[in-house]
């Protein structure tokens, strides 16, 4: 009897065991397979569709993800003190345009968020993705096209400022040029900013509003040194050096030269060795001069936007400075200007920020598609402006006319970079070229090797690189 | 008579035992069905998908055989992350091996403080790495504690992080300041494993504490010394964390902490190309497996 127990026992252990195994395998097998995702999608659309048109309203439940530190409820900064609304506001809101939907949001962290990004979209855990890596997953296939919405809307893409669609352009595998698959929400750009004290202190002219290189090094070579008011250190110019690759491809840009050309890997051709690039980067190792010590690494410039401040120019800042000097109550001291600008083309800057794009994988395109419409919205723009300032600038052209954008004098010049940056982003970055490029300047700037050593050898070792995708 | 009585018991006291023995370990495979499942789930499956995909390229994981292999192996960008990984390993043990065990034994030699210094020493390795290394951040910042002490000591401030040779080493001491607690506390312990007696013998036949401590101390702690020297190459072979820190995704700067699982995490996740950091993380797991069979062979370590 025992035995016959045992074996009972047994028999049920394994069959536990193949089900869960092989519910994990169908599931795996189901969101590996391109074709079979692709395969089931239609039906998901045309059921969802049916729906929406037998009963000519949206019903149902959206996910949608979001990343950063956004959070349901309010919460209130511990180094500010100010209290910001959750985005229950902008659920509440949605769902009272919208009877009958319920808004689901996956909140999470920018910790490791491509990988987790790329489970939920293969496992259909939302409809709607914020997605800074777009090209990565709309390579794949996992991205709805945003174009037939668009025209079935006719959706006015001219509510955004320029170049913000183009921004985020990407390629699916069937495209053979990049095409929309995201629209923006949260707007970001580099700009450079200035000390108008230290140059006061040391009386040189401020920047101009769209200064060259050539400037920037002049006036930070002035600035480097004992400031003759204060007797302290100065100088004259930091930069991110983690970003210094971009920096010098920013400056080449300005100079006229260009990173390359194609989208997808097999098409690409990088341009890392131009002269342009050169003559950059030899800019760059002059900027390096000027700059604190530990700048490679980023240290040297904690003082910057503080009453403290040693250092006349930051190359590249993104917008939430605007916070820190609030913080700070140094809004009078320092100014933006352009970064970088190619004067004939009117450009300058490398995009950034991050659209909302909808999984291929959802069974809800049509609703995603309106919550798309509903992040461009005023409400939605000033929601973001308003209460998540610290990581989002608005991408809409309105915003220019709100008055609590006016009321900031460093706007205006965010929001004109913003509305020139270069686009579609940089292709390059999506893989290796991104870290031989910013290894070799790294190289460059530690004075290992000179900008033609190192620029030569990056080019060669994209390609090499490059070839090996083909 | 005895006799009798007995055989006639002897069978059912032998089935009455089978029984619920053979119960009992049906009973317990089900307690242990959850980490069964756990770690076909979690460790199993990903190893295989991980085999698989060291063996394809590309979204569409197109079957490029041992190229992804071969590709990492002449890799010159993989092979600085291997002497990367060595260089901070090796130092990082021959420094916090030696030091730990001084530390174990003057706190062993200690009669009433000997607790506090226990937790002293040990904090750091409660601590996670990640949050050490911010600290370190600001220790090993030019303007820092450390350079403080370098300039009291007569010596020019070092910027730690901003060139290639002193970014390693600020890596190195910050792995030994985490790791020195873990040391102290396993040499610790053999060190009060020790039999009184030896020293009391040994104090009987005249010997110094000196000679105590190299010929009764010293040949009693190879044991720990030895599986100290074997956890710590394991775990700097998957150093990552402390690096990533410090140098950032790249190991900046010019790639001077980029590790081997650097090299694997940005790969995969900086460039998703996870063919190619499978293939990495199987010749990582390959030189673990040599690394640790070398060294059990080579100091006869019995595991």
């Amino acid at each position: 009897m025992f035995k016959l127990k045992s074996r009972s026992l047994s028999l049920i252990l394994m069959l536990m065991m193949v089900v869960i195994l092989s519910a994990c395998a169908s599931s795996d097998t189901t969101s590996n397979s391109g074709a079979s995702a692709t395969d089931t999608a239609p039906s998901s659309e045309s059921n969802s569709s049916s729906e929406t048109d037998a009963s000519s309203e949206f019903s149902g439940t959206l996910k949608v993800q979001l990343i950063g530190s956004f959070s349901l409820d309010d919460k209130t900064d511990p180094v500010t003190g100010v209290t910001s609304k959750g985005v229950h506001v902008l659920k509440e809101e949605f769902e009272k345009r919208y009877p009958g939907v319920t808004v689901e949001f996956v909140l999470m962290g920018w910790d490791n968020y491509n990988e987790k990004t790329q489970t939920m979209l293969q496992s259909n855990a939302a409809d709607v993705y914020q997605l800074p890596g777009i090209a990565t997953f709309a390579e794949q296939g996992l991205l709805e096209p945003l174009q037939p919405f668009i025209e079935e809307d006719s959706f006015d893409l001219d509510v955004y400022l320029n170049g913000q669609i183009d921004g985020w352009r990407a390629m699916g595998p069937e495209d053979e040029q990049p095409e929309i698959y995201g629209l923006p929400f949260i707007g970001d750009a580099r700009v450079l900013v200035y000390d108008k004290k230290l140059f006061d202190d040391w009386g040189v002219e401020y920047l101009s509003e769209e200064p060259t290189m050539e400037e920037i090094l002049e006036k930070a070579k002035k600035m480097t040194g004992t400031n003759p008011e204060t007797g302290e250190q100065n100088y004259g110019i930091t930069f991110k050096g983690s970003d210094a690759a971009d920096s010098v491809m920013n400056i080449n840009e300005s100079l006229g030269g260009q990173w390359g050309t194609g989208f997808l890997w097999k098409d690409m051709q990088v341009e890392f060795d131009t002269p342009t690039m050169i003559q950059a980067a030899e800019m760059m190792v002059e900027a390096n001069q000027y700059a604190p010590e530990g700048t490679l690494v980023n240290q040297g410039s904690e003082d910057f936007f503080t009453e403290d401040n040693n250092v006349a120019i930051n190359l590249r800042v993104p917008p939430g400075f605007i916070n820190s000097l609030e913080t700070f109550g140094t809004q009078d001291r320092y100014q933006a200007t352009l970064l970088f600008e190619n004067t004939d083309k009117g450009m300058g800057g490398m995009f950034a920020g991050s659209p909302f794009a909808i999984g291929e994988s959802s069974t809800n395109h049509e609703l995603a598609w309106e919550w798309l419409k509903f992040s461009s919205s005023d409400f939605f723009q000033k929601y973001m402006w308003e209460e998540r300032r610290t990581e989002s600038m608005p991408v809409i052209k309105a915003a220019k006319d709100w008055e609590s954008v006016k009321a900031i004098p460093q706007m205006d010049v965010i929001l004109k970079q913003m509305g020139q940056l270069w686009a579609p982003r940089y292709p390059y970055r999506a893989g290796q070229p991104r870290y031989i490029l910013s290894e070799n300047i790294e190289l460059i700037l530690l004075g290992e090797i000179t900008p033609e050593e190192g620029l030569t050898s990056a080019q060669e070792e994209a390609e090499k690189w490059l070839s090996s995708q083909q | 008579m005895l006799q009798t009585k007995q055989k006639p018991r002897a069978k059912p006291v032998v089935g009455w035992k089978l029984a619920p023995r053979r119960e009992s370990h049906a009973i317990w495979y089900v307690f242990l069905l959850p980490t069964i499942v756990g770690i076909l789930l979690f460790t199993l499956y990903p190893l295989i998908e991980s085999l698989r995909l060291s063996f394809t390229r590309g979204v569409g994981e197109q079957y490029v055989g041992f190229q992804n292999y071969a590709n990492v192996l002449l890799s010159d960008t993989f092979w600085y992350a291997v002497y990367n990984t060595f260089y901070i390993t090796f130092f990082q043990l021959l420094l916090a091996i030696p030091f730990g065990f001084l530390i174990a034994c003057l706190i062993n030699s200690l009669r009433r403080t000997s607790n506090f210094f226990k937790i002293l020493f040990y904090i750091p390795n409660t601590t996670s790495m990640v949050a050490a290394a911010t600290v370190f951040l600001a220790i090993l910042h030019p303007d820092g504690p450390l350079n403080y002490v370098v300039e009291l000591l007569g010596f020019e401030r070092v910027v730690w992080l901003s060139q290639p040779l002193s970014a390693k080493w600020g890596a190195i001491i910050l792995s030994v300041w985490h790791w020195l607690g873990f040391v102290i506390i396993v040499t610790l312990a053999n060190l009060q494993a020790i039999p009184g007696e030896y020293y009391e013998a040994a104090s009987m036949d005249g010997a110094s504490r000196i000679q105590q401590w190299i010929w009764i101390t010293i040949p009693n702690m190879v044991g720990s010394l030895t599986i100290l020297f074997v956890l710590g190459w394991i775990g700097g072979l998957q150093r990552f964390s402390d690096a990533y820190m410090l140098g950032g995704l790249q190991g900046s700067p010019a790639r001077s902490l980029h590790t081997v699982v650097g090299f694997i995490f940005e790969r995969g996740f900086g460039g998703s190309e996870y063919g190619i950091a499978s293939a990495a993380a199987y010749i990582l797991f390959i030189f673990i497996l040599i690394f640790t069979f070398l060294s059990t062979k080579l100091l006869r370590m019995k595991i």
